[in-house]
C-alpha cells in the first residue's frame, strides 16, 4: 500500500465486512484516514506508529488513548502500532453495532494498566485518576481515593479475592445501560 | 457459546508444572472445538459468532477459514441452490444497510453534537428526530390519502375571504375552508371505477396512523424499559462503577473533555459523601420539619396548577361568548383570538421556574428523586393546561358553534404557533442573554446548561398538541414539520454558542425510558382518548365536514357493515364485528386472560431473584474454598522444598510463585 488513497479491491472488502462490524462506507472511511496516517510515516511501513495515530481528532485527548493502542496493537515489539487490520478491529469494537461482550472485553483490556489480567486497586486508582481532573478541587485525596476502591470492589468483587476479573467486569457492565452508548468512537 | 479466555500473552503460570508444551495442546485443543462448533452454525449465524470473537483480526481470519474448510469438507453433497440464494439475500442485507446510512439525516451534524456535548444531550436531538419522522409519515399518509382525492374532487369553497397576513398566525379566514382544517372535506363517495367513500378514508386513515404510533411507542418504550430499568435492580445502586463506565469515548473536542473530567471528580466526591451521610440518621424533628415542606411545596404547585387551569378556562369561556357576536372581517377581533394561546405559552414558561423556585427551599435525599419529582410536577401542570383544553374544546364548544370542529382545529394550530413563537423567544432570553449576563456582568451564575428535562417536556406538549389536532385538521403535521426542523436547527446554533454541557451526566439511559413513556402515557393516551370520545359520542357538526348529517362518526363504520352485511361471501367480517369486537364480555375474558399471565410471570421473576442471590452465595463460597485450596498448596509445596533442600543442598531451587495466579483463571472454568 503506498501513500495514495486507492480503493480496496472488492474481494479484501467483503472479507473485512465480514469480520468486522463495520460497514462498506465505514471500512473506505478508515482506509482513507489509515492512508493518509501512512503518508506521514519515515518510510514506507505497514504499520502505522503510535505516535502517528495519536493525531487523529478522535483519539488525540481521549484519556485511554495509549491504552487502546496498546490493546490493539498485535506488533512484535510492543511499541502500540497498529496494522490496517488492528486499526479495523479498533474501530470495530468501538461501532455501533459491536455486541456488549466485545465492547466489555475491550473496556477491560484497556482498564487493565499492568495487563495481568486483572483490575486490583492499583489498575483501579489509575483508571480513577485517568478519568478525574487535574484541577485541585477535582482530584481526589488519598483517603476519598482509599474509600472510593473499597466501594467499587465492594459493589464488583463477586467472589471477594480483592481484584475484579472479567467475568465480574462483564456482569457489572451489564448492568451499566449508559455503557454501549458511550463507549463509542465514529470516524 | 464457549468463551475464549482471555490470556494476555505474559503471564507466568511455571510453577504450576505446566509446561509450554501443555499449555500450547490446551490452547489448540480449545480452537479446535470452536471450530467445530462454528462449522455446525448456520452461515449467518457463524459471521456474528466470528465477528463477536475478543480476538486479533489475523486469529479470526485463521478460524474463519478453518470453519469453512471444515464445513465443506462435512457437506460435500451441499445444496448448492440455497447456499447462494441465502449468500445473495446476505449481500442484499448488506447493501441495504449501507444506503440506509446515507439516508441517514444530519449524521454529521449529530456526530459532532455528541463530540462536544456528550451523549445526554445527543439524545435530546435523537428525540427531535424520532418526534420528525412521526409527523413525516402522518404527513404523507394523511397527504396521500384524504387531501388529494379531496382536492381533486374540486369542492365549492364558499365564502373566501382574501388572503391577509394574520391568517398565518390565526389559522382564520382564508384558510376557513381550506383542506387544512376538518370543515374543508365533505364525505361524499367519489365515483370512480372503485367507488372512493371519503367518510371511511378519513376515519380509517386517522385512525390506522394513531394505531401505528401507539405501536411504535409501545415497542420502543417496553425495549428501552428493558434495556435500561430491568438490569439496573440489584447490588449495583451506589453507582461509582457506573459512573466509571460511562465514560463517554465519543467526546472529542479537547476543553469538553476537561470539563467531563471535572464533572466526574465532582460528582465522585458528591456520591462518596452521599453515602457517608446515609448512615446520619436524622432526628424526628427534622424529618417532620422536611415532610411538611414536602407538603408545602406539593400543595403550593398543584395549587398554582389549577389556578392556571381555571384561569384558562374561564378565559377561553370569555373568548367563546365573544367571538360569536364579532363580525368575521373585524381584524382586532380576530387578533384577540390570539389572546388564549398567548396566555397558555406564558404559563408554560413561568409556572415551570416558579417551580424550581418553590424547590430550593426542599431537601432531597438523593438528586435523582429531585429530577423525578420537578419533572413529574411539569407534567401534571402540563397535561393538566391540555385536559382543560379537552374539556373546553368537547363540552363548551360543540353546543355555540356551526362548524365547531375547524373551530378547535384552529385553536390547536394557533397554539401550536403561538408556542413555537415562544419557543424562540425562550430560545433567546433563556440561553443567549443569560449566556451574556453569565459571563459579563455576574460572572458567578457562569455559562448556562443545556436543560434537557425542560426542552425535551416542550417537545414533548408541542407533540401531544399535534396528535389532538390531526382529527380536526389532516394538514397540520405539515406546520409541525417545519416548526421541528426550525428548532433543531436553532437549538443547534444556541448551544454551540451559549451552552455548556450538563454536569450530572449520569443517569441519561434512564432519562431516555422515562421521556419515551411520558411520550406515551399521558401525552399519546390522552389524545388518542380525546379523539376516541369525539369519534364516539359526539354529533358532528350540521354543515360541515366529512361527517355531516350522521349521529356520531362512528356511525359512518355502522353503516359500512350494514353495507357489507348485504354483500355475498364478506358475512363473516360483519359477524366477528357485531359478536366479538362489539361484545363486551370479550374484553373481559382478554383482560382476565392477560392478569393471569402477568401474575405467573411476576411469580417467575421472584423465582429468579431468588436464584440469582443464592448463584451469588455459591460463588462467594467457591472463592473461599480456592483460597483454602491454594493455601494448602503452599503448604505442600512448602513442604517439598524444605525435603527437597534438605536433600539437595546443592541445588538452588527458588521458585517464583506468583500467588495471584488463580485469578488470572476465567470464571467460568
Amino acid at each position: 500500500m503506498g501513500g495514495t488513497a486507492s480503493n480496496l479491491p472488492k474481494e479484501l472488502l467483503s472479507e473485512y465486512q465480514e469480520l468486522t462490524f463495520l460497514t462498506k462506507q465505514e471500512i473506505n472511511e478508515a482506509h482513507k484516514k489509515f492512508c493518509q496516517l501512512q503518508a506521514r510515516e519515515n518510510g514506507p511501513n505497514e504499520r502505522v506508529s503510535m505516535q502517528n495515530i495519536l493525531t487523529l481528532p478522535e483519539l488525540k485527548s481521549n484519556p485511554f488513548r495509549e491504552r487502546v493502542c496498546h490493546v490493539f496493537s498485535t506488533s512484535d515489539r510492543k511499541d502500540g502500532s497498529l496494522s490496517f487490520e488492528d486499526f479495523l478491529d479498533l474501530l470495530s469494537a468501538f461501532s455501533d453495532s459491536a455486541t456488549l461482550e466485545i465492547k466489555s472485553h475491550y473496556a477491560f483490556r484497556i482498564f487493565d494498566f499492568d495487563d495481568d489480567g486483572t483490575l486490583d486497586s492499583e489498575d483501579l486508582k489509575k483508571l480513577v485518576n485517568c478519568l478525574t481532573g487535574e484541577t485541585d478541587d477535582a482530584r481526589l485525596t488519598l483517603e476519598e481515593m482509599r474509600q472510593l476502591i473499597g466501594n467499587i470492589l465492594e459493589e464488583s468483587d463477586i467472589d471477594k479475592d480483592g481484584t475484579v476479573n472479567l467475568s465480574e467486569f462483564q456482569h457489572v457492565i451489564s448492568r451499566s445501560p449508559d455503557f454501549v452508548s458511550s463507549f463509542k468512537i465514529v470516524l | 457459546m464457549r468463551r475464549m479466555s482471555v490470556f494476555p500473552s505474559g503471564t507466568s503460570l511455571g510453577n504450576l508444572g505446566l509446561t509450554a508444551n501443555v499449555l500450547q495442546q490446551e490452547d489448540e485443543n480449545n480452537t479446535s472445538e470452536l471450530v467445530s462448533e462454528l462449522a455446525n452454525l448456520s452461515d449467518r449465524a457463524r459471521i456474528q459468532a466470528i465477528r463477536s470473537l475478543p480476538m486479533s483480526y489475523d486469529e479470526r481470519r485463521r478460524i474463519r477459514s478453518r470453519a469453512i474448510s471444515v464445513k465443506t469438507s462435512k457437506n460435500i453433497f451441499n445444496i448448492d441452490c440455497s447456499q447462494q440464494v441465502s449468500r445473495s439475500f446476505r449481500r442484499f442485507g448488506a447493501s441495504v444497510a449501507s444506503a440506509r446510512q446515507w439516508l441517514v439525516v444530519w449524521h454529521g451534524t449529530l456526530k459532532e453534537i455528541g463530540g462536544r456535548f456528550g451523549t445526554s444531550v445527543l439524545s435530546y436531538f435523537l428525540f427531535l428526530k424520532w418526534l420528525l419522522k412521526f409527523n413525516v409519515f402522518s404527513l404523507i399518509i394523511n397527504f396521500c390519502f384524504i387531501t388529494i382525492p379531496q382536492i381533486v374532487h374540486a369542492p365549492n369553497i364558499s365564502n373566501v375571504t382574501g388572503f391577509r397576513g394574520l391568517e398565518l398566525l390565526t389559522g382564520v379566514g382564508y384558510f376557513n375552508q381550506t383542506v387544512l382544517f376538518y370543515g374543508g372535506y365533505n364525505g361524499e363517495v367519489i365515483v370512480s371505477k372503485p367507488p372512493y367513500n371519503m367518510q371511511l378514508a378519513y376515519f380509517f386513515t386517522i385512525a390506522a396512523y394513531l394505531v401505528l404510533c401507539g405501536v411504535s411507542l409501545i415497542y420502543s418504550m417496553s425495549r428501552s424499559f428493558q434495556k435500561n430499568f430491568v438490569l439496573e435492580s440489584g447490588p449495583v445502586s451506589g453507582g461509582a462503577w457506573r459512573l466509571l463506565c460511562s465514560w463517554d469515548f465519543s467526546v472529542v473536542n479537547e476543553k469538553a473533555i476537561q470539563n467531563n473530567k471535572n464533572n466526574l471528580g465532582t460528582q465522585l466526591k458528591e456520591s462518596l459523601s452521599e453515602r457517608l451521610q446515609m448512615k446520619h440518621t436524622m432526628s424526628m424533628s427534622e424529618r417532620m420539619k422536611y415532610l411538611s415542606l414536602h407538603v408545602l411545596a406539593w400543595l403550593l404547585s398543584l395549587g398554582l396548577a389549577v389556578g392556571s387551569c381555571a384561569g384558562i378556562y374561564f378565559l377561553g369561556i370569555d373568548q367563546l361568548t365573544s367571538s360569536l357576536n364579532h363580525n368575521p372581517n373585524d381584524l382586532t377581533a380576530e387578533a384577540s383570538t390570539l389572546l388564549l394561546p398567548v396566555v397558555v405559552s406564558l404559563i408554560n414558561l413561568i409556572v415551570p421556574l416558579l417551580y424550581s423556585l418553590i424547590s430550593i427551599m426542599e431537601r432531597y435525599s438523593n438528586p435523582r428523586a429531585k429530577i423525578y419529582i420537578s419533572i413529574t410536577r411539569n407534567v401534571v401542570l402540563k397535561m393538566s393546561i391540555l385536559g382543560i383544553l379537552c374539556y373546553y374544546w368537547l363540552n363548551s364548544v360543540p353546543e355555540n358553534m356551526v362548524c365547531w370542529e375547524s373551530f378547535v382545529g384552529q385553536s390547536v394550530y394557533r397554539l401550536l404557533i403561538i408556542d413555537f413563537i415562544f419557543c424562540l423567544f425562550g430560545t433567546f432570553f433563556g440561553e443567549f442573554l443569560r449566556n451574556v449576563i453569565g459571563t459579563t456582568c455576574a460572572p458567578s451564575l457562569g455559562v448556562p446548561e443545556f436543560d434537557i428535562a425542560r426542552n425535551v417536556l416542550d417537545l414533548i406538549y408541542a407533540q401531544t398538541l399535534a396528535w389532538i389536532g390531526i382529527y380536526f385538521s389532516p394538514l397540520l403535521p405539515v406546520m409541525q414539520v417545519i416548526k421541528l426542523l426550525i428548532i433543531f436547527y436553532m437549538k443547534k446554533v444556541s448551544l454551540s454558542m451559549n451552552c455548556q454541557p450538563p454536569k450530572h451526566t449520569g443517569r441519561a439511559a434512564q432519562m431516555q425510558t422515562v421521556f419515551i413513556a411520558l411520550l406515551f402515557f399521558p401525552s399519546f393516551v390522552g389524545a388518542l382518548s380525546m379523539v376516541a370520545y369525539t369519534v364516539w359520542s359526539l354529533k358532528p357538526s350540521k354543515y360541515c365536514g366529512p361527517f355531516q348529517g350522521l349521529q356520531t362518526p362512528f356511525h359512518t363504520i355502522l353503516s359500512w357493515t350494514v353495507y357489507i352485511q348485504n354483500l355475498p361471501g364478506t358475512y363473516w367480517v360483519w359477524w366477528i364485528f357485531e359478536n366479538v369486537l362489539r361484545n363486551e364480555l370479550f374484553y373481559y375474558l382478554v383482560t382476565l386472560i392477560i392478569l393471569v399471565i402477568t401474575y405467573f410471570l411476576w411469580q417467575i421473576t421472584q423465582g429468579r431473584k431468588e436464584l440469582i442471590r443464592t448463584l451469588r452465595q455459591q460463588i462467594v463460597n467457591e472463592g473461599k474454598d480456592k483460597a483454602f485450596l491454594l493455601n494448602q498448596l503452599q503448604n505442600t509445596q512448602k513442604q517439598r522444598r524444605q525435603m527437597a533442600s534438605f536433600r539437595y543442598q546443592e541445588f538452588d531451587q527458588t521458585l517464583h510463585f506468583n500467588p495471584n495466579w488463580i485469578n488470572t483463571l476465567p470464571l467460568d472454568m
